[in-house]
C-alpha cells in the first residue's frame, strides 16, 4: 500500500540476507526485502525517515572489498549488492549513572571519567567513524569527552540515530553511543534554565494560572471561528 | 485536468510569490466535501463492547470485533514473569510510564513489540506544546485545544494537559532533553524558542531542531536502559490481556518473538502505552507512522471491557510525501508551514491558509486534487510545498533549523531550496482512542493507558505539538496511577477469563469468529502470529 508502483519499472537482482532478491529499481532494501514476502519483525522502526537506527545493514556493492553500513529505510537497492541485517543486540548496562545524582558541574570530568573510564584508552582506530551509518565523527566526541569538554562533545552526536553500531566496532569497549547521550543528557540536565519556563513554573505554583472550563472560548457557541 | 509536473514548476517559478487566496469554500462545506473520514463507507457502527452503537472507522472495526489469538490451551504451562506494574509498549509514553512507576518504588516489567524506542515518538519532528511564553496561558492552550478539537475533547483531561505542560517540559530537561532557544538566547537565563503551531492564539510550539522526537526519545531511551527496577522485554508484543474472575486486568500474554512462544506476564497493574494506528492505511492512505502503529492496544483494551471514545476520527497530515514512491507517505514537518511555506496548486497559487487545523489544510489539498488542479508526477498526484520561496525569504533556514526536511530533500534526489516538494496528505494520528480519566485509569479495573492509544484529548483533531506533551503528562500520571493501583489487591484466579463472554457477544452480533487479532505487523510484513506460535511445540 506504501508502495504504488503500478507501471512496471526495472528490475535488479541482489542478495539480501543470503536470499537472492528481486526488486525494483528504487525500491529501498527494507521496501525489497517486504516485496519478496519475507517476514519482517525485527529490524524495522520508523521505515523511512532514517531517525531510529533500527534496520541496520552491511552492505557490499560488487567490486568492493569491505563492506560498508547503511540503513535498510533509507538505501536503495542496486544489482549485484551483498546485504545483510546487523541485528539488535540488548545493551549492556556497564556504564551505570544516576543523571539526577550529578549535580554539581564542576565535577563532570570527573564523572564523565569513573562512569566511562574506557574513554581515555581510545586506540585512535576509527572503527567507530567507519560503523557510523549517519558520518558522526565519533572518534572526535570520544577525544573531546575524555577531555571534559562536554559541549563541543555533545554537539557532535546531535545527529545520532542511537543505532549502536559504534558500540560493536569498538574494540575498547567504550561504547561511544552511550557516552555520547550521556554527555548530551548531562549538559542539557545540569545547564538549560529557561527564565521564561521558570516564571511560568513559579505562577502555577502561586495558583496564577487558574483554567475556567467555562470561559466563553472554552465553548462552540461563543468561540470565534478559527 | 492534472497538471503535469514540468508545467506546475513553470507555473510556480512564474507566479512566484504565490499570491494568498482566501479559501472560497466555507470550512463546514469544506470538511464535508472532501475530508476522508466524511466519505460515506468509511464508518460502521459498532455492534459488541462497550462502546456498541458508536461508529467507528471500518477498518478498525474489523479489527476490534473480532476474535483473540490465544486460548486457555495455547498458554497452558507458558512461562510466567511476575512484576507490580506492566507497561505494554516501548515508545515515549511507554518510557516515562515505566520510569516513573519505578521511581515510585514498582518492579516494572516493560514489554515493547520492536526494540525500545523503534515508535512514532522517535519520529515527530515539529515540537511539543507547553504555554510557557508571557502573553500566553493555560487558559489559552486549553481553549485553543479545545477549539481545534472542535470542542468535543474531555475538558477535564484537556486542563490536566495544559496545566502539566511546563512541569512536562522541566522532567524533560531534567532527563537530559535539550531545546531550541529563541535565537541569542542565553542557556541560563535565556528563553526558549518558541513558534505558532497551526491554529493556536499564541507561539507555544517548543522544540529540538526539527528531530524533536529523536531528542526526546535518546534520553527516554538512556533514562530507560539504567532505571534501577525496569525489566525490559524487546521483541515481546502483547497477544492478549489477562484478566481475573472479576474482570480485573491481571497482566498480559505475551509472544516472544525469539523463541515463537508465549510468556504470561502478570501484574498488579497494566498500562497500555501501544500508540497508532496508521500502518492500517484507513481509506488506502500512506501512512508517516512506525511500522508497529497497527492499533493493538485497542483492541486488547476493547476486548477486555474498556470504552472507546471518538473512533470516527482520524488525523491526515495534510503534507506527506506524495513523490518519489519509495518514499511515498513520509512526513515534510509541519515546521515548514509553521515557519511559512506556502501550500502551491497547479496553477502556481495557493488556496488555503497554511496554518489552518490539519483537518482543513488536509481537506483543501485533496480537493485541489480532485477538482484538477492538483499536480501528477510519475502517476501520483500533490500540490507543491513552496521551500525554495521560504528560503528565498529566510536564507539558510533550511540548512539550520529544518535539518530532516533538507536531509528528506536530499535522499528524495533534490535540493529543497530550488524545488518544491510536491506532497499530499498522509494517515497520521489516529484522534480518538481509550477512554481515560485524568490519572490514565479506563473502565477497566488494573488497567490503565497513556499516550496515543487513547482518546479524549485531541477531540476530533489534534493540534500539532500536543501528542508529545500528551505522552509525557499522562506517562507520568499513569505510570503515578499505576504504581499506586499495584499496591491494592492483587488480582486473582488469573486467565482468559472475559474471552467466553466476548465470544458470546460477538455470536450474539452474527459476526465471525473467523478473523483473529490484533494484527502485530501490516499485513505486508508476512507474518503470522498462530504460526509463529506453531515453531516452538
Ligand atoms: C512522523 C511523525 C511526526 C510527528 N510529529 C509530532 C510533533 O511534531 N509533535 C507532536 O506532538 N506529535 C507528533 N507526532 C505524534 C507523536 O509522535 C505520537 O503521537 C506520540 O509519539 C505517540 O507516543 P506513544 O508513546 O503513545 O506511541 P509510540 O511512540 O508509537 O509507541 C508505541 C510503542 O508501542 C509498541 N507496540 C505497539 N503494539 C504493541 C504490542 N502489541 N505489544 C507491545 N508493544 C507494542 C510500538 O512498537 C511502539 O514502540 C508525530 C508522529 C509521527 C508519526
Ligand atoms: S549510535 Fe554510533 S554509529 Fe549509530 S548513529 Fe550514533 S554515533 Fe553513529
Ligand atoms: S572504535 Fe573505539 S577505540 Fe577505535 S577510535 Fe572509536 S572509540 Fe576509539
Amino acid at each position: 500500500m506504501t508502495e504504488p508502483g503500478s507501471e512496471a519499472p526495472p528490475e535488479i537482482a541482489f542478495t539480501f540476507d543470503g536470499q537472492p532478491i528481486r526488486a525494483r529499481a528504487g525500491a529501498t532494501l527494507l521496501q525489497a526485502w517486504i516485496a519478496a514476502g519475507l517476514p519482517l519483525t525485527e529490524n524495522v522502526g520508523c521505515m523511512g525517515q532514517g531517525v531510529c537506527g533500527a534496520c541496520r545493514v552491511l552492505v557490499r556493492r560488487p567490486g568492493e572489498r569491505l563492506a560498508g553500513t547503511a540503513l535498510a529505510c533509507e538505501m536503495q537497492a542496486e544489482a549485484g549488492m551483498q546485504v545483510s541485517f546487523v541485528d539488535h543486540f540488548p545493551a549492556r548496562r556497564a556504564h551505570a549513572y544516576d543523571l539526577h545524582a550529578l549535580t554539581d558541574s564542576w565535577t563532570a570530568l570527573e564523572q564523565i571519567d569513573r562512569v566511562f573510564p574506557e574513554a581515555r584508552h581510545c586506540r585512535h582506530c576509527g572503527g567507530c567513524d567507519h560503523a557510523c551509518p549517519k558520518g558522526i565523527a565519533v572518534q572526535r566526541m570520544v577525544t573531546l569527552a575524555a577531555e571534559g569538554q562536554a559541549f563541543a562533545a555533545a554537539a557532535l552526536f546531535d545527529h545520532c540515530v542511537l543505532c549502536n553500531l559504534c558500540v560493536a566496532a569498538c574494540p575498547e569497549h567504550i561504547d561511544p553511543a552511550h557516552l555520547g547521550q550521556f554527555v548530551r543528557r548531562m549538559t542539557a540536565a545540569l545547564t538549560l534554565r529557561p527564565a521564561d519556563l521558570i516564571a511560568r513554573l513559579r505562577e502555577i505554583e502561586q495558583g496564577g494560572q487558574p483554567i475556567d472550563p467555562e470561559a466563553p472560548g472554552a465553548n462552540p457557541a461563543a468561540a470565534p471561528s478559527p | 485536468m492534472t497538471r503535469p509536473y514540468p508545467a506546475a514548476l513553470a507555473a510556480w517559478r512564474g507566479a512566484a510569490p504565490a499570491p494568498a487566496v482566501a479559501s472560497p469554500l466555507p470550512v463546514p462545506a469544506l470538511l464535508e466535501r472532501f475530508h476522508p473520514d466524511r466519505q460515506h463507507s468509511a464508518m460502521v457502527t459498532l455492534a459488541v463492547g462497550s462502546s456498541a452503537g458508536q461508529p467507528c472507522r471500518a477498518e478498525l472495526a474489523a479489527l476490534l470485533q473480532a476474535d483473540a489469538l490465544v486460548e486457555d490451551v495455547d498458554i497452558a504451562g507458558a512461562p510466567v514473569l511476575e512484576a507490580d506494574v506492566l507497561v505494554i509498549g516501548g515508545g515515549g509514553a511507554g518510557c516515562v510510564a515505566a520510569l516513573t512507576a519505578a521511581r515510585a518504588g514498582a518492579r516494572v516489567l516493560l514489554a515493547t513489540k520492536l526494540r525500545l524506542g523503534d515508535s512514532n515518538t522517535v519520529m515527530a519532528e515539529g515540537g511539543i506544546q507547553a504555554a510557557i511564553g508571557a502573553e500566553d496561558s493555560l487558559q489559552r492552550h486549553f481553549e485553543d485545544t479545545l477549539r481545534a478539537g472542535h470542542f468535543v475533547a474531555d475538558k477535564a483531561l484537556v486542563a490536566a494537559l495544559v496545566s502539566d505542560g511546563p512541569a512536562a517540559i522541566r522532567w524533560l530537561i531534567q532527563e537530559g532533553m535539550s531545546f531550541d532557544l529563541a535565537p541569542g538566547s542565553d542557556r541560563m537565563g535565556g528563553q526558549l524558542l518558541r513558534r505558532k503551531p497551526g491554529g493556536a492564539t499564541a507561539a507555544r510550539l517548543l522544540s529540538y531542531r526539527d528531530f524533536t522526537g529523536l531528542e526526546m526519545m535518546r534520553a527516554l531511551r538512556e533514562a530507560t536502559l539504567l532505571q534501577p527496577g525496569i525489566t525490559l522485554l524487546d521483541r515481546h508484543p502483547a497477544l492478549e490481556l489477562l484478566t481475573d474472575d472479576r474482570g480485573r486486568c491481571a497482566g498480559a500474554v505475551l509472544h516472544d518473538l525469539a523463541q515463537g512462544r508465549p510468556v504470561l506476564a502478570r501484574a498488579g497493574a497494566t498500562l497500555l502505552a501501544t500508540g497508532g494506528a496508521g500502518r492500517l492505511h484507513a481509506a488506502g492512505f500512506p501512512t508517516s507512522n512506525h511500522y508497529g502503529a497497527t492499533a493493538d492496544g485497542l483492541v486488547l483494551a476493547y476486548r477486555a471491557g474498556a470504552a472507546l471514545r471518538d473512533m470516527d476520527s482520524l488525523q491526515y497530515h495534510p503534507t506527506g510525501i506524495a513523490w518519489p514512491p519509495h518514499m511515498t507517505g513520509a512526513l515534510v514537518s509541519e515546521a515548514a508551514r509553521a515557519s511559512g511555506a506556502a501550500l502551491v496548486n497547479g496553477l502556481g497559487a495557493r488556496f488555503v491558509d497554511e496554518l489552518a487545523t490539519r483537518d482543513v489544510v488536509a481537506a483543501a489539498i485533496l480537493r485541489e486534487i480532485a477538482e484538477g488542479r492538483g499536480i501528477g508526477r510519475d502517476g501520483v498526484e500533490g500540490v507543491f510545498l513552496d521551500t525554495p520561496g521560504l528560503e528565498a525569504r529566510e536564507p539558510g533556514i533550511l540548512a539550520q533549523r529544518l535539518v530532516t526536511l533538507t536531509h528528506l530533500a536530499g535522499r528524495a534526489g533534490f535540493d529543497a531550496a530550488q524545488e518544491p516538494f510536491l506532497v499530499r496528505p498522509t494517515l497520521h494520528y489516529q484522534n480518538g482512542g481509550v477512554a481515560i480519566d485524568a490519572a490514565g485509569r479506563t473502565a477497566v479495573p488494573g488497567l490503565l493507558c497513556a499516550g496515543e492509544v487513547t482518546g479524549g484529548l485531541h477531540g476530533r483533531n489534534r493540534m500539532m505539538g500536543n501528542a508529545l506533551l500528551e505522552l509525557v503528562v499522562f506517562g507520568r500520571r499513569g505510570g503515578q496511577a499505576a504504581a499506586e493501583d499495584a499496591r491494592g489487591e492483587r488480582p486473582r484466579s488469573i486467565g482468559l477469563n472475559h474471552l467466553a463472554e466476548w465470544r458470546r457477544g460477538l455470536i450474539a452480533q452474527g459476526l465471525p469468529l473467523t478473523r483473529r487479532t490484533p494484527i502485530l505487523f501490516p499485513p505486508y510484513g508476512n507474518f503470522d502470529a498462530t504460526a509463529d506460535r506453531g515453531r516452538a511445540a
